[in-house]
């Protein structure tokens, strides 16, 4: 029976199993969501979502869902969803995987709002949860490996607004349980959903593509389920119309295998970077190299003296939008390996308040921008797997300090440890989180397949009591 | 950081510019006439399409979403949407059964406007009323951009392949309409721009199918979240219409331009007039139509008067190559408006095409399977997929008797032949009466008439809702 590349999707999507998640799949994922609410929570709190707000003039509606860390704000499903996104996103403080996107941001608050949307007799468990999250993210890697533009940093569209999209409506499609003709068309529906262009990347606006992945694929799940169908061939070849190759100037889209017994996730052999500070990944070579250099720096004049350096060097790969020499925003300064250099040069680390307004525009930083020069070796090559960061300082004595970056603290091939990481998630629950419920969210994470309702992970993350809205408020008779 | 002059070197700002500067005095006579009849014409496709499937399943799904602010949904006065919902649900409505008209280079320019500026022009507190000329320029704004975007690149002139061209350019043209009505200074027009492309693009793969139809809904409803973002603040990248990485991620080869200088401003519209279709299937197979009408004339004239079926032995149909209208045997009535042999075969046996053509009895009956299967295209080298030169010739050969053939290189409707004023109305009547009153659609054409002359377009929602003529004598004032 000659399977379409689509209706093998469709049918692992329906079929796989909470079985058929391996240990580490369970244990990766786990993490990715804990660290994923974290940065949701601290994002919430950033002025780059007038999201909440604007959602709440143009549709204060029955509510159902709520909102990271905003108590008394509830929103519609899709809505939530999109809120969540933007703050995922809003910081560029979360995961980052390989081939290159943002996998988390597209898929839990989604995931969080359709399991507040379900009726209490048929909530998910945390078991059923931590299966859709999965199934999410490896819809969105199996999609990537159909392309070989897709295993570089990006040019013309954003993965998470290309693939994100997909694994959100994927994901969703499998918490309400569809058919696998729905999840067919779940995904169809969501490709006409998918994509925006590069250039936002670096503005405010770009937290929108992460909010749009996710409530935009939540939609195309919900679309499906009643009953919506879109062209059964989405993700095949079909020349002279283009379906999910459109994004693509190269595409080769494979079947998945249905889960027999075994099915091997993507995420069991490649794990995903968690970032240690809110910029673009490829600022965390940079910042690795320049702690390093700084070090001998420090040792070789007994402190960091500024004015004994003539040039700073920095060797890094060829990406236009993240090669900024005096970035004037926040969104700008997460996107300037230059910045990056020279605050860690500056400071001896990179943080949250690293990209406040007056941080980016103190003096000492400016003099030290000034000095740097860039420079893009062949070997150093623009994808998150194989890049490498060098920083220079060429003293005014003629001597030369040196430090290189082949892999970051974070990066998937020297992961955080377990107490980095709730490190990171306390300190960014903290900011709108009573130390209660941060403790019962990473109690909950971590036995999230024990756990028998998942919407539960919502409202400790929400920081609010849910109220139950009565049932036939909510038209969500998909079943 | 002081007062940021517009950035009139480059194209997006530009755009801004002129968005911001256009006023009704720039719109000529031709201009305003052609305009209105699109907005009648649109307004008709959209009354009828409320009633078909995937309406409905628009609709239900829509309502999961209440709110306090609301707009009227066409056709309905038992239940209003949040201004987004309702753009598109009305979006989905007016090509739900592509009977919506057509513009050269191609895309589908009314429907990803109209619904709206209409829902939007509802969303304003009372004291602030919006004149029919305010929606009229807001309108022309939302159409003279997408017609402008589109003359970026040489691969628009031709019909599609890779993005469905109102996914594109139409998500754009909205947002330009709404950030007009909204009165946006120039530098939210920009941002409004950049935001509304990052919502833009979805691929043909899914024309021919339920979803289609969502590719104009989403595209009003995501230009109109656009500017509403914009007017809050929100900031993209305001060079998005220069860069490669922005719009011009769509497009393999994107030249940009700036727009002619606001003095007695050159609109397209004027130049370039739209189709406007007599029945409701993709506009190529609207040659097909007339051609294989006028040869069932020619056929029934040498055979006595009555149609010699079982004599019929083959039909060719000589088309441009469009592989997404190329469909032997359609199965639904998406797949049954994307094809060219379709058409014919129903043309030829009926004389003429009209909504009932599309009907499940009439796709599947057996007289026409039996044509179907003896149709073929042929596609002549000199016949180029461009809606602005492209023929259909229909050749049928007969038993013991001579080849009857015809060509149709300009139907009727066609901008080069455009429909008179009284079959646009009876179109309009014919689909309007299927869901409103007489005293509604009889209310409906003569505002959009008047249209720059009415003092409160409101008036045109509450007809648009089927609300009775006695409240709305009271309403109809014009200036």
């Amino acid at each position: 029976l000659w399977e379409t590349v689509t209706s093998s999707f469709a049918s692992f999507i329906h079929a796989v199993r909470p079985e058929h998640l391996s240990k580490t799949v369970r244990q990766r994922s786990k993490r990715m969501i804990l660290d994923s609410i974290g940065v949701g929570l601290v994002g919430s709190t950033t002025s780059s979502p007038e999201c909440p707000s604007l959602s709440q003039e143009l549709y204060s509606s029955v509510a159902v869902s709520s909102v990271y860390g905003k108590p008394g704000i509830k929103l519609s499903p899709t809505l939530a969803a999109f809120t969540n996104g933007v703050a995922t996103h809003s910081m560029d403080f979360d995961d980052t995987w390989h081939p290159a996107t943002h996998p988390s941001g597209a898929v839990l608050p989604a995931l969080l709002a359709a399991s507040q949307m379900l009726p209490p007799s048929t909530k998910p468990n945390g078991m059923d949860f931590l299966l859709a999250f999965n199934v999410g993210l490896e819809v969105q890697g199996r999609l990537m490996h159909f392309s070989t533009e897709a295993h570089d940093i990006p040019k013309r569209f954003h993965p998470p607004s290309v693939v994100g999209t997909m694994g959100s409506a994927a994901a969703t499609a499998k918490l309400l349980s569809l058919s696998t003709a729905q999840c067919g068309h779940a995904l169809g529906i969501a490709a006409s959903l998918a994509g925006a262009p590069m250039a936002n990347a670096a503005t405010q606006a770009k937290p929108l593509h992460i909010g749009n992945a996710t409530r935009l694929g939540l939609e195309a799940a919900l679309l499906a389920a009643r009953g919506m169908e879109a062209n059964p061939l989405i993700l095949d070849d079909i020349p002279g119309c283009s379906g999910f190759s459109a994004f693509y100037s190269v595409y080769q889209p494979k079947p998945l295998s249905t889960p027999s017994d075994h099915h091997e996730f993507l995420l069991e052999k490649q794990d995903i970077a968690f970032k240690r500070f809110p910029a673009h990944l490829g600022m965390h070579w940079v910042v690795d190299a320049a702690l390093s250099v700084r070090n001998l720096f420090i040792n070789y004049a007994g402190s960091f003296s500024p004015s004994l350096i003539r040039t700073i060097v920095l060797k890094i790969p060829v990406s236009k939008y993240i090669n900024r020499p005096f970035p004037s925003s926040e969104h700008q300064a997460r996107h300037s390996f230059q910045f990056n250099a020279c605050t860690a040069l500056l400071d001896g680390e990179v943080g949250l308040s690293s990209f406040t307004e007056s941080s980016i525009h103190r003096q000492e930083v400016r003099e030290l921008l000034d000095k740097v020069v860039v420079e893009h070796p062949e070997d150093n090559v623009a994808n998150f797997d194989k890049m490498y960061g060098e920083v220079a300082l060429l003293l005014h004595s003629g001597d030369v300090l040196t430090g290189k970056c082949d892999t970051f603290y974070g990066h998937w091939r020297k992961p955080l440890s377990k107490e980095s990481l709730l490190k990171k998630f306390r300190s960014n629950a903290s900011h709108v989180l009573p130390e209660e419920k941060i403790e019962a969210i990473i109690t909950m994470v971590d036995n999230l397949e024990n756990l028998s309702d998942s919407s539960q992970l919502a409202c400790k993350s929400w920081g609010i009591i849910w109220k139950l809205v009565p049932q036939k408020e909510l038209c969500l008779d998909i079943f | 950081m002081g007062w940021i002059l517009p950035e009139l070197k480059t194209i997006t700002g530009n755009f801004a510019n002129v968005i911001h500067g256009l006023n009704a005095n720039h719109l000529t006579d031709q201009v305003i006439q052609r305009s209105k009849r699109m907005i009648l014409d649109t307004l008709g496709v959209g009354l009828l399409g409320t009633s078909t499937e995937v309406c409905h399943k628009v609709t239900q799904y829509s309502k999961i979403y209440s709110s306090d602010i609301s707009s009227t949904i066409w056709g309905h006065l038992d239940f209003r949407l949040p201004p987004l919902y309702a753009a598109f649900v009305n979006g989905v409505a007016v090509h739900s059964m592509d009977f919506d008209d057509t513009w050269h280079p191609a895309t589908h320019p009314s429907g990803a406007v109209l619904p709206a500026v209409i829902a939007l022009s509802e969303a304003f507190p009372q004291k602030k009323k919006i004149s029919g000329l305010d929606l009229l320029l807001a309108f022309n704004v939302g159409i003279e951009v997408q017609g402008r975007l589109l003359r970026f690149s040489s691969e628009a002139r031709n019909i599609p392949k890779r993005f469905h061209p109102p996914t594109v350019v139409g998500t754009m043209g909205s947002a330009a309409a709404c950030a007009k009505l909204l009165a946006l200074d120039q530098l939210k027009c920009k941002n409004a721009l950049a935001i509304a492309a990052s919502y833009a693009g979805a691929p043909l793969a899914n024309a021919a199918t339920q979803t289609k139809p969502l590719h104009v809904g989403n595209a009003a409803k995501h230009g109109l979240e656009a500017a509403c973002l914009a007017s809050q603040g929100l900031q993209g990248n305001k060079q998005i219409l220069d860069m490669e990485s922005g719009i011009g991620a769509f497009y393999t080869d994107y030249n940009p331009q700036a727009l002619p200088t606001l003095q007695s401003y050159p609109w397209l519209l004027d130049q370039q007039d739209v189709a406007i279709k007599r029945f409701p299937a993709h506009l190529g197979t609207h040659w097909v139509a007339d051609a294989a009408s006028s040869v069932r004339r020619k056929l029934v004239e040498s055979s006595d008067n009555f149609l010699p079926l079982d004599k019929i032995e083959k039909v060719i149909l000589k088309v441009p190559e469009v592989k997404y209208v190329n469909r032997p045997s359609p199965t639904s009535e998406h797949e049954a408006r994307h094809s060219f042999q379709f058409v014919a075969c129903s043309a030829l046996l009926d004389g003429s095409m009209s909504v009932q053509s599309f009907t499940s009895e009439n796709i599947h009956r057996p007289a026409l399977q039996e044509l179907l299967s003896k149709t073929q295209l042929e596609h002549p080298p000199d016949n180029k997929p461009s809606f602005e030169s492209l023929y259909c010739e229909v050749h049928v050969t007969i038993q013991d008797g001579n080849p009857i053939s015809d060509r149709c290189d300009t139907f009727y409707g066609h901008w080069r032949k455009p429909l008179k004023k009284e079959d646009l109305e009876k179109k309009f009547q014919s689909n309007a009466s299927s869901v409103l009153p007489a005293e509604a659609t009889e209310g409906i054409l003569e505002t959009v008439y008047n249209l720059e002359k009415v003092e409160d377009c409101s008036v045109l929602s509450t007809f648009l809702s089927g609300q009775s003529a006695s409240v709305l004598s009271e309403k109809l004032r014009f200036l």
